[in-house]
């Protein structure tokens, strides 16, 4: 069963909606909490005074992910660098999702996003083993510029999941801004999932995509990880 | 440290302080990416390169913008025997601190490592001395900072006498101590940038004043007798200008926070000393071949401003007397962080009242320890004795020095179980026996006024001991 990383920022109140913990019911989970600190401030001096307490909600948390099932666990981070401690946790949990968790109510529509260089079928496999045999209907969404391939990927991707049973409809947007198209896509829609993107100027200049795309719909968004493959090719490369 | 290494023990800390606070000490396990206690993990975040900029961002402000004009009124060309003396005492100390620092790769640094080789009262004095020498440190820095803000502006046309040093200098250091309590943006990056950006300026400048010195370019300058006032001043200055030293021990006081710490730590630490005195001895022959010492001594703090004018005209100047401006601004800031965390170390230890090291919560900084180094050099900046400041500082951190070699030579003779570190000192035991005897004769080469003021401050970290953490128990399982 994949495993998803769920990171907190737990000691600004930062929590998960019902319809959140209801959706990841099946998968395994481990609740990241952190505390992103100044310079300023070594995080052991912040460990002291906030351990006990972080603790406490991180364990009730634990429980509602179902850690007296054994399928989840929690860990408490206190970092200067958010990005670098996602990064080595999902990496030691062999986290292959994380989620950015939003408000929403039960998940009865999901959006899953194609669009970019992402691993098409690291997403589709994950999404049939999140629905499972739930009432949940997905819809499989790409932004293009190439109508003919980008319609092809989408019926085969969506013959997959049909043949697990899933309710599948599919969305093309063609020579639309992808971004904007996906945040459009997503009104009717409780959650998003879509893939990590290799980082680019674009990132580091208006930050992660999911992460915008999370502002923007309100929703909680499961983001699949690259391949350790796919990190390690940019990496010795120096970036795509 | 690959995988994950078995829990070990640690040394150990036991009893209470008058208010009844005992040690907050806990077992970890220490990785190159993360420290791990029982329910917590912390991050390590810093790498090499942001090792390098602490040392040498704290290092080079003093060193290259405040110094040459004392230092060559002092002891002449040979101004730069005594960088170099104090580059050799500064190696033989940071090779110890480097070994201990992987052995023991926590905040507080020579703090650490002295209370867990010697004992709580070494330990203390140390570590409650070294927030003093901190604050010594940064006030020196602060008031080398007015005395560049003056010449910026005079450079811009705006003649204000040197009577406005110190409200600057007391202005700008009010500012950088709210923005430490209030700042949540992460200056790290700056601070790279920053330390990248002087190197730059510096090596350019240096190049093409060396260049010129030598005779390769321009006019060939009329020799100076090497040491004018003979010998003894090129000791004394040494003592004197050892202050552009101190950074490579602050690098020990993020040893928690840095990543891979077996690696980064000696070679942050031994790198920043060997850069900068590189560079100070350079640049102190490239000044008094512009200049005869009496002169640059007539120019004071801000000598390498004329300097840089005698090379390259106004480019020159402005360059220097920017690259001023940023040095002593980074080392002050890099000094009043490090003087929190060496707060925070003892107040761990329960040798101050632990609330000394309580987090504000709507900032998440450390406001009580920001203040506790704040009020203190404040004070001392309004003195505006920079020679004093800068000794006394050198003397308080000299003492700890000393001690850290002592306290490498004492785990050494009999290794606790726990003692495993990644880098071991090359020269063992002749390296840290001259550390040790090369730091306490560095002091005895100081003005009278300094060592009293720094024998002063001793006196009373002694006594706080014994009223206030007499039963308090830190020397490591020996």
């Amino acid at each position: 069963m994949t495993r998803i990383l769920v990171p907190l920022e737990i000691l600004e109140g930062e929590s998960i909606s019902a319809g959140l913990t209801a959706l990841l019911e099946p998968m395994n989970v481990t609740v990241l909490g952190y505390h992103v600190l100044p310079e300023q401030t070594p995080p052991d001096q912040a460990r002291l005074q906030y351990e006990e307490r972080a603790t406490d909600a991180l364990e009730d948390l634990a429980m509602e992910f179902g850690a007296g099932e054994g399928t989840a666990d929690y860990r408490l981070v206190f970092t200067h660098n958010r990005k670098q401690t996602f990064d080595r946790i999902a990496a030691e949990t062999a986290s292959d999702v994380y989620a950015i968790p939003g408000a929403t109510g039960p998940v009865e529509r999901l959006l899953v996003a194609l669009s970019g260089d992402v691993a098409v079928n690291r997403i589709v496999s994950f999404v049939a083993q999140l629905v499972g045999d739930r009432e949940i209907d997905v819809t499989l969404f790409l932004a293009t510029d190439e109508e003919d391939a980008g319609r092809e990927l989408l019926e085969t991707s969506a013959q997959v999941l049909s043949e697990d049973g899933i309710a599948v409809r599919t969305e093309l947007a063609v020579d639309e801004p992808p971004l904007e198209a996906l945040v459009a896509a997503a009104v009717d829609h409780d959650a998003i999932v879509m893939g990590e993107r290799a980082p680019s100027l674009r990132t580091l200049v208006f930050g992660e995509e999911a992460e915008r795309v999370a502002t923007e719909s309100v929703g909680p968004v499961l983001v699949v990880r690259r391949g350790e493959e796919a990190r390690d090719r940019s990496a010795s490369t120096g970036g795509p | 440290m690959d995988g994950d290494p078995p829990p070990t023990q640690g040394p150990s800390a036991e009893g209470t302080n008058v208010e009844g606070e005992s040690p907050q000490v806990e077992q970890t396990v220490e990785t190159e990416e993360a420290t791990i206690t029982d329910d917590a993990e912390l991050e390590r975040t810093l790498g090499l390169t942001g090792g390098l900029a602490i040392g040498i961002g704290t290092m080079i402000g003093a060193g290259i913008f405040v110094f040459p004009g004392l230092a060559a009124g002092n002891a002449g060309p040979a101004a730069s025997v005594s960088f170099a003396i104090g580059a050799v005492v500064a190696l033989l100390v940071a090779l110890p601190a480097s070994e201990l620092a992987t052995a023991m790769p926590k905040s507080g640094g020579g703090y650490y490592f002295i209370s867990r080789g010697l004992g709580s009262l070494a330990g203390a004095v140390v570590g409650l001395s070294l927030w003093f020498g901190l604050v010594f440190a940064s006030a020196f820095y602060l008031v080398g900072f007015g005395y560049y803000a003056v010449d910026t502006l005079a450079e811009l046309g705006i003649a204000v006498g040197t009577e406005l040093v110190i409200p600057v200098a007391l202005l700008f250091g009010a500012g950088f101590i709210a923005l430490n309590v209030t700042g949540t943006e992460n200056a790290a990056k700056l601070q790279n940038g920053v330390v990248a950006l002087l190197l730059s300026i510096l090596v350019v400048f240096l190049g093409y004043g060396g260049l010129d010195a030598v005779g390769l370019l321009g006019e060939p300058t009329a020799p100076e007798q090497f040491t004018p006032a003979g010998t003894l001043p090129v000791f004394t200055t040494a003592a004197l200008v050892f202050t552009s030293y101190l950074g490579f021990a602050q690098v020990a006081t993020v040893a928690g926070e840095m990543k891979d710490p077996g690696r980064n730590l000696p070679l942050a630490m031994v790198g920043s000393v060997l850069i900068v005195g590189v560079l100070y001895v350079v640049t102190i022959f490239v000044a008094t071949s512009a200049f005869g010492s009496d002169q640059l001594q007539r120019f004071g703090e801000t000598a390498m401003v004329e300097v840089g004018r005698h090379y390259l005209g106004s480019i020159g100047a402005f360059a220097i007397v920017f690259g001023g401006l940023l040095a002593t601004m980074s080392s002050a800031n890099a000094s009043v962080l490090s003087t929190s965390r060496a707060i925070y170390a003892v107040s761990r230890d329960a040798l101050l009242p632990q609330r000394a090291s309580r987090i504000n919560l709507r900032y998440g900084t450390p406001h009580v320890a920001l203040g506790l180094a704040g009020g203190p050099i404040l004070v001392l900046t309004a003195t505006g004795r920079v020679e004093l400041l800068a000794e006394v500082a050198s003397f308080l951190h000299l003492i700890m020095y000393g001690l850290i070699c002592v306290a490498l030579i004492a785990l050494r003779r009999d290794e606790p179980e726990w003692y495993d570190p990644d880098f071991r000192v090359p020269g063992y035991p002749v390296v840290p026996a001259l550390g040790a005897i090369s730091s306490f004769a560095l002091i005895a080469f100081m003005q009278p006024a300094s060592r009293y003021v720094g024998g002063g401050i001793m006196l009373l970290t002694v006594g706080w001991y014994f009223y206030y953490a007499r039963d308090v128990e830190l020397k490591g399982a020996l």
